[in-house]
């Protein structure tokens, strides 16, 4: 390593002005060949980045019939959301008669993980204009923090007039299970305080339609 | 509401099932999506496992680069002292016993398990030393299957009243070492894991892995730019220098 001397004789002048003496030629190469070894680890995790978006795309191409088969067979059934929430002996008690005729309207179910699935998910309900509501989806997300605590916001139903089934009286019914017949399914939207923070998360709708409805894929169906 | 008033009389036959609403047709095509369902669970494996092999693949392609890595970092003395004390939030978890132990850090490594999603391990290479036994001080987290993880740290043997990590410590998992005093060696014995319902959640493991790891010369540079290393004049010169050498060269 000959150029070292030269550059070490130059560092060691600036090295008196600094206090380490750690400052020399050879100290000055490592670091810039340390350099263009992270370059080179940076090129690698950009093609390795590249490589997997080939795979999720590729992979995506090979859902699409899939997917299409499965809109269709929904979509040859009537009432196919209605009858399959009610076929659920869990759902049967949430739907009133109200709510049935409003889940005619039902197109598709959405159940989505945050991004890094851990800190979070959203159930979304998709429907079909309707007499009911102007909303075409209502959404209810969880979001659970570092801290144990879990943050939940649902939309704010536009009820058409005359036609608010959930009702404005008992959102203040937090931790009521719902026991009657008659509270509409809908309220769940509105239910977004948590029972018992100790206890934390506990939203049985939610974890129903999470676990249980596994039956039905998250993903996004399209709109026929 | 479902079907046909024809098809009731069939679904009143169906005593068995709790909801009048299921009949034939319905029986049929729900089979038919149970079908779809399962073609698309193993898309979504294979497409897991494929994704997973290109993390392998790169891997292993990564894995001379850093050991080349290794290689020149020994060449620079304290790299990984200085780099740990540069980074924000790894700075304040060394007291002032654990860097005169640092000064004993040959080298880091931080390794996947082979197939990638079972775990890792990061490593602490020492030479011999006035502080312990050990060459080596290992953490290493295995995930399983069903999503419980098992962590596992060097028990460190340390010399005659060289204990700094000391034997109350342990004993406060989940804290979060606030003081300056606590040995960052405790971290070692950390094998309790915090909250199993939100998984591994190990700070100190995650920031060397995703943080450190992938680019020390990152923090290493910034602790140097400021003080004795005075990057951008050097650059200069050295630049003009090392033209003048390749050109040569």
């Amino acid at each position: 390593m000959a150029p070292d001397k030269g550059k070490k004789s130059k560092v060691a002048e600036r090295g008196d002005e600094d206090d380490s003496d750690h400052i020399d030629g050879e100290l000055v190469l490592s670091i810039e060949k340390l350099q263009e070894i992270q370059d080179d680890l940076e090129k690698i995790n950009e093609e390795a980045s590249d490589e997997v978006l080939e795979v999720e795309q590729k992979y995506n191409e090979i859902r699409r019939p899939v997917y299409t088969r499965w809109n269709d067979i929904i979509h040859s059934i009537p009432d196919f959301w209605l009858t399959a929430f009610l076929s659920y002996p869990a759902f049967c008690d949430l739907l009133n008669e109200d709510d049935q005729k409003v889940f005619r309207y039902l197109h598709s179910l959405d159940v989505e993980d945050f991004k890094d699935v851990k800190s979070g998910y959203s159930i979304t309900l998709n429907f079909y204009p309707n007499p009911y509501f102007e909303d075409t989806k209502l959404t209810k997300t969880f979001s659970f923090s570092d801290d144990g605590t879990t943050k939940i916001t649902g939309t704010a139903i536009k009820w058409k007039e005359g036609m608010d089934i959930a009702n404005g009286v008992d959102h203040a019914k937090k931790g009521s299970k719902r026991p009657f017949h008659d509270e509409s399914f809908f309220s769940w939207f509105s239910e977004v305080q948590q029972k018992d923070l100790s206890e934390g998360f506990h939203d049985e709708v939610a974890e129903i339609i999470k676990k249980d409805l596994h039956f039905f894929p998250p993903f996004l169906l399209e709109i026929c | 509401m479902v079907a046909d008033k024809g098809k009731k009389s069939k679904v009143a036959e169906r005593e068995g099932e709790e909801s009048d609403h299921i009949d034939g047709d319905l029986v049929l095509s729900i089979e038919k999506l149970q079908e779809i369902q399962d073609e698309l669970e193993k898309v979504n494996e294979e497409a897991s496992d494929k994704v997973l092999e290109v993390e392998q693949k790169y891997n292993e392609i990564r894995s001379p680069v850093y050991s080349r890595r290794n290689e020149i970092i020994k060449s620079i003395p304290d790299f990984w002292l200085t780099a740990f004390l540069s980074h924000p939030a790894l700075c304040d978890l060394l007291n002032e016993e654990d860097q005169k132990i640092f000064k004993y850090l040959l080298s880091l490594d931080v390794e996947d398990f082979k197939d990638v999603k079972s775990g890792y391990s990061i490593t602490f290479h020492f030479s011999p030393n006035p502080y312990f036994e050990d060459t080596k001080l290992t953490k290493t987290f295995s995930f399983y299957d069903e999503g419980t993880t098992k962590i596992t740290g060097t028990t460190i043997k340390w010399k005659e009243g060289m204990n700094i990590a000391n034997g109350a410590v342990p004993e406060k998992k989940g804290s979060k070492r606030p003081f300056a005093e606590e040995s960052f060696f405790s971290w070692f014995s950390e094998t309790q894991q915090k909250d199993l319902s939100e998984g591994l959640h190990d700070e100190v493991a995650e920031i060397i892995k995703e943080d450190l790891w992938p680019n020390p010369l990152k923090y290493f540079n910034n602790e140097n730019g400021g003080e004795d290393f005075e990057e951008d004049d050097d650059d200069d010169d050295e630049e003009d220098e090392e033209d003048g050498e390749e050109d040569d060269g």
